[in-house]
């Protein structure tokens, strides 16, 4: 296995020696690629390794990777099958806490950007909020869910409040930050030229701010993900969190780990989504 | 015209009252160019500030065409030091957004018409759909100025302009804004800030020369009585210029001088 990799490695290599530039260019990105790519099945191998070990010593009581992969491929077999309320397959219950997330965290951002752009442009609003916001930060998520069982009366909606309210935090302190930071010069160019408070607004705080409030849009996004596993823990019903949980009940690891897996890789998927917009919208001065 | 009448400038720092310049007295007249030339931190930019209504003076004040400075003004147009383009608008875009703003009474084509104007003497009209980043610091600050030409102010504020381009650059912007300045019928006054001796031989009337601060005062103002329109090879060449040159020098370099006496000294020894 080993020699063929070294041998396709230096038959690229001669290739790469050619005369074709343009061909040499694209060869060798490819050439990255698979060399990165080889050494991502090599860390997930040293992973496995480690977890088979585990499963070993401890007599099978955690899961070995072979029957939880099992398992897990008859879960992404059927995602959307549904055997009434507490039987509903995969792709359902990921569906309906993407949904819940997505929910909180656009509430979240509705409420946060406008707060962050006042915050940051204006120093009483900053000395009038800045406490709140570095007292309420640091609570647990879970700690807000009896408060939004007693307002809702619903825990579901008290699920959209918990993740409401922890991925406030990122989007508005990074709003705050992007607009306190606009450059001395910039605001020079609007009042030496007379900006009008719209045009200042369009043309100088929001463009400034933007890859900020989007940066602070990523790491939201990442806390609302983190806390719907938790927050449906509590909550039941349906959804990736309730999974996990209704899967420990039933004894079954296997599942546990695959969810395990799957909020993982679309945790992943979240985060470069975002990523990628933070790239399209990041100007260079 | 630019009536500065007795202005002080104070900073209120940390550590207590800072006085940035005092006793500015000056006049200048309309269509002429004035440079202000000192060592860094002599409040050069500081005098700049306050006939651009960017800073109110503490004591005294600016007048413009017989009226007291209050504040920034489409009268004035501005080229600053970095040149301040934003980074996020195209060329085109950061001339119009200034001409929109200033000249906020204009329909729509007459300012993207004043901006193509611009833009055409300065030869960036070709570049007007490239952002910032991808043009050279000469090009930048070339956008710079046409940005504070398209508003057609009657007063033009060049803070150090050119002091972070090459010598090339540099040479090749100074006739651009000679340019500029003749197309509008020398009409145009121009107060520029400097650290360049050639630099302001070639391009002023008159050259402020600032005393070191804090609480600078004006040290001397010297005429430039070179005929225009000035040759860069040539004016070097006159007796007035190399006059000007070792006044400027004398009263700029004087700790150098000695510097260099006790350097010879300590030789001999």
């Amino acid at each position: 296995m080993r020699r063929t990799i070294a041998l396709t490695l230096s038959s690229t290599r001669d290739l790469l020696s050619g005369n074709n530039e343009m061909g040499n260019v694209a060869l060798s990105r490819v050439l990255n690629i698979l060399t990165g790519l080889l050494f991502n099945i090599l860390g997930f191998g040293v992973l496995i390794g480690i977890w088979y070990g585990v499963s070993i010593l401890t007599d099978n009581a955690l899961p070995t990777p072979v029957a939880t992969f099992a398992v897990l491929w008859e879960m992404i077999k059927d995602p959307f099958y549904d055997y009434g309320p507490n039987d509903k397959g995969i792709g359902l219950q990921l569906a309906s806490s993407i949904v819940r997330v997505f929910t909180g965290f656009t509430l979240g951002a509705v409420f946060a950007i406008p707060m962050g752009l006042l915050i940051g442009a204006s120093s009483f609003c900053k000395k009038m909020f800045y406490p709140i916001i570095q007292v309420l930060k640091p609570v647990s998520p879970l700690a807000w869910f009896p408060i939004g069982l007693v307002v809702f009366e619903s825990a579901g909606i008290a699920t959209i409040f918990i993740i409401f309210i922890t991925s406030l935090w990122p989007t508005l302190i990074n709003t705050a930050f992007g607009v306190a930071s606009i450059p001395q010069d910039h605001k020079n160019v609007a009042k030496a030229f007379g900006f009008s408070t719209w045009k200042y607004l369009t043309k100088v705080l929001l463009p400034y701010s933007f890859p900020h409030i989007i940066t602070g849009l990523r790491l939201s996004i990442g806390v609302a993900w983190l806390v719907i596993v938790a927050g449906e823990m509590l909550s039941g019903g349906l959804g990736i969190g309730f999974f996990v949980w209704d899967s420990w009940n039933a004894l079954s690891l296997e599942k546990v780990i695959s969810a395990i897996l799957i909020i993982g890789i679309v945790g992943l998927l979240l985060d470069k989504g975002f990523s990628w917009i933070e790239k399209k919208v990041t100007y260079e001065s | 015209m630019i009536s500065i009448q007795n202005i002080e400038i104070s900073f209120n720092t940390p550590r207590g009252k800072f006085t940035a310049v005092k006793d500015i007295n000056l006049d200048i007249a309309q269509g002429e160019i004035v440079s202000i030339i000192g060592h860094s931190g002599c409040g050069k930019s500081t005098i700049l500030n306050a006939i651009s209504g960017m800073l109110f003076p503490t004591k005294g004040k600016v007048l413009l065409n017989n009226s007291e400075v209050k504040g920034p003004g489409p009268d004035r147009g501005i080229v600053f030091q970095n040149y301040s383009l934003l980074p996020w608008l195209t060329v085109e875009e950061n001339v119009y957004q200034a001409v929109d703003a200033a000249l906020a009474g204009k329909p729509t084509s007459e300012k993207h018409e004043l901006v193509a104007k611009y833009l055409r003497m300065v030869n960036l009209w070709e570049h007007r759909e490239k952002y910032p980043k991808q043009i050279s610091g000469g090009m930048k600050q070339r956008t710079a100025i046409a940005r504070a030409f398209a508003i057609d102010p009657s007063v033009l504020l060049l803070d150090e302009p050119f002091g972070a381009l090459d010598a090339l650059t540099k040479g090749s912007l100074h006739i651009e804004l000679l340019k500029m300045w003749n197309l509008t019928q020398q009409s145009k006054t121009i107060v520029m800030v400097t650290h360049d001796i050639e630099e302001a031989i070639f391009l002023s009337d008159r050259i402020v020369v600032m005393n070191n601060g804090p609480a600078a005062t004006i040290r001397e103002i010297e005429e430039v009585n070179l005929p225009r329109p000035r040759n860069k090879k040539e004016i070097v060449n006159l007796e007035e210029y190399k006059i000007i040159r070792e006044r400027l020098l004398n009263l700029l370099m004087d700790k150098v001088e000695i510097d260099e006496k006790d350097f010879y000294k300590e030789k001999a020894a």
